[in-house]
């Protein structure tokens, strides 16, 4: 039996939003189902994600949500729906990376469920799958090699300087890599192939 | 004078390299308030919240963590002028603060380089030190050039204000700080429909087309409620509604056109520094400020 499917019609009755309704049956054509409960487990271990457990699927989120306006295959519900249901397709679903984490969600949901956080989770589990747009991947492997998001050049340097801006130095890499080494994450940058293409705005 | 007020400054990456008109204009409006910004050298990236917290979110809190424990050994209060750095040193100290597992985890990584982060520092946006703790009363007096005739739009962006329980700010869906601040400048706050509606950068590394039309919608809206400017804090809203305001709003016409200020600007306009702003307003600013700056009675 498919869950998506089952799920979609019981919230089609639920749903009294026409857009909303609208929604489900756009966005709940998966190709492949897995429902992971360890999926699931691991992100009621992360910080705030034990919150999920508060969420009775009303739908106030994607009713609140600015992304939800504009693209009707984008629901938070939905995507929350799919956690609780331990299905991990949701971390490589390219939609995540479209939520802002503007949490105008979280400010109406009546559960105070960290719906952003929820997300960001399951785009960390959707690195090894390479759904991590480029550009987020360029600043990643830029903090970690240079503690800042940007390449510092010489002009900006001296930019500062006429300014009269006090020089800031440089972040102490080594040790930022000595406290991360154990989450291997230096390793992980160097295989992952962004599914997004393109090199990125860095 | 009295010895300055000390801050611990968190620079971050976007304001000190990519838009340092807006460190310079809030150091100068600062000064005049008695109020001194101290760098650090062991800071280092906060780290930016809308991607790195995807791609790792335990590296997250742990390079956030250690910048923390930076700033607690300052011993001053931590003062971020980037609303993305604000938004994580105030996440991860909350989250040190209220769940222990969490910190103790961290803390084991931090002890590897000999550091500690509790979380109890008190970390403060522009906002929090302008409006609280130099207050409104003080910045009125430092007013010389009151920006009569002008009315301004505060955007406030996300992160400056949510989470509430992480931020403290003064209201999480109507802020009024920064209103406050354009009316003691002497220009009139204008109030828009969805004024706390994001600005869309951050998802201008997946879906650029769909962060503009966000950024389209909010300009608009701006617009139409018969704002000369718009006045914002962050320097990601800045590049997005500011440095990319034409791309975001080919389809809107080509007459189009909002100057957007930064805060710091705006200040120092008021506090009549406006050299400041005209001297760097060719190489920050893509929309053209002179309209603006005129029906202000600058530089003529
Ligand atoms: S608003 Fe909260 S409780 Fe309702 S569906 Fe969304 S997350 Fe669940
Ligand atoms: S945080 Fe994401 S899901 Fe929530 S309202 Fe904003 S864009 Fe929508």
């Amino acid at each position: 039996m498919n869950i998506d499917s089952l799920n979609t019609s019981r919230f089609l009755r639920n749903d009294f939003k026409p857009r909303l309704a609208r929604c489900e049956l756009i966005a709940v054509t998966p190709t492949s189902i897995s429902s992971d409960l360890e999926f699931r487990n691991w992100i009621l271990k992360q910080p705030e994600g034990e919150t999920l457990l508060r969420c009775y699927q009303c739908g106030r989120c994607t009713s609140a949500c600015p992304i939800a306006e504009i693209d009707h295959s984008f629901n938070p519900r939905l995507f929350l729906e799919k956690v609780i249901l331990a299905d991990e397709s949701l971390a490589e679903n390219q939609l995540i990376w479209t939520c802002l984490t503007c949490e105008q969600c979280e400010v109406r949901c009546p559960e105070h469920v960290k719906i952003p956080q929820i997300l960001i989770l399951a785009k960390v589990r959707g690195l090894v799958s390479g759904n991590t747009p480029e550009t987020a991947l360029d600043r990643a492997r830029s903090i970690l090699s240079q503690g800042r998001t940007i390449q510092v050049s010489e002009p900006m340097l001296k930019t500062r300087d006429k300014m009269g801006l006090p020089s800031l130095g440089n972040p102490p890499v080594k040790q930022l890599a000595k406290a991360l080494k154990e989450l291997g994450l230096a390793e992980k940058l160097e295989n992952i192939k962004s599914i997004y293409g393109g090199d990125g705005d860095e | 004078m009295s010895k300055a007020i000390e801050y611990t400054y968190f620079p971050g990456c976007m304001i000190p390299f990519r838009l340092p008109h807006f460190e310079l204009t809030m150091r100068e409006v600062l000064s005049r308030l008695n109020i001194e910004l101290v760098a650090d050298e062991g800071h280092s990236c906060c780290p930016e919240p809308t991607t790195f917290t995807g791609v790792d979110f335990e590296a997250w809190l742990t390079v956030g963590a250690r910048n923390i424990a930076v700033s607690e050994s300052t011993g001053r209060d931590t003062m971020a002028l980037c609303s993305g750095c604000f938004h994580t040193l105030a996440m991860v100290g909350h989250t040190l603060q209220s769940d222990s597992k969490t910190r103790e985890r961290i803390n084991k990584r931090l002890k590897r380089i000999g550091m500690e982060a509790t979380g109890e520092v008190t970390v403060k946006n522009i906002l929090h030190v302008l409006h609280e703790d130099v207050g409104l009363d003080k910045i009125r007096k430092s007013i010389v050039q009151p920006l009569k005739d002008i009315s301004i739009a505060a955007h406030y962006g996300c992160h400056l204000v949510r989470p509430i329980e992480a931020t403290h700010m003064d209201d999480a869906e109507d802020p009024m700080w920064m209103e406050d601040l354009i009316e003691v400048t002497g220009a009139k706050p204008v109030d828009y429909p969805d004024k706390m509606a994001c600005c869309g950068a951050p998802i201008s590394p997946s879906d650029e087309p769909k962060s503009f039309v966000l950024a389209a919608d909010k300009l608009r809206k701006i617009r139409d409620a018969g704002a000369d400017a718009i006045v914002l804090v962050c320097p990601t809203c800045y590049t997005q509604m500011e440095m990319q305001q034409k791309k975001a709003i080919e389809h809107l016409g080509p007459e189009f056109s909002l100057p957007v200020l930064y805060l710091g600007e705006m200040m120092a306009l008021a506090m009549g520094m406006s050299d400041l702003v005209v001297n760097n307003a060719r190489r920050y600013h893509r929309v053209k400020l002179q309209p603006l700056l005129e029906k202000m009675g600058v530089g003529k």
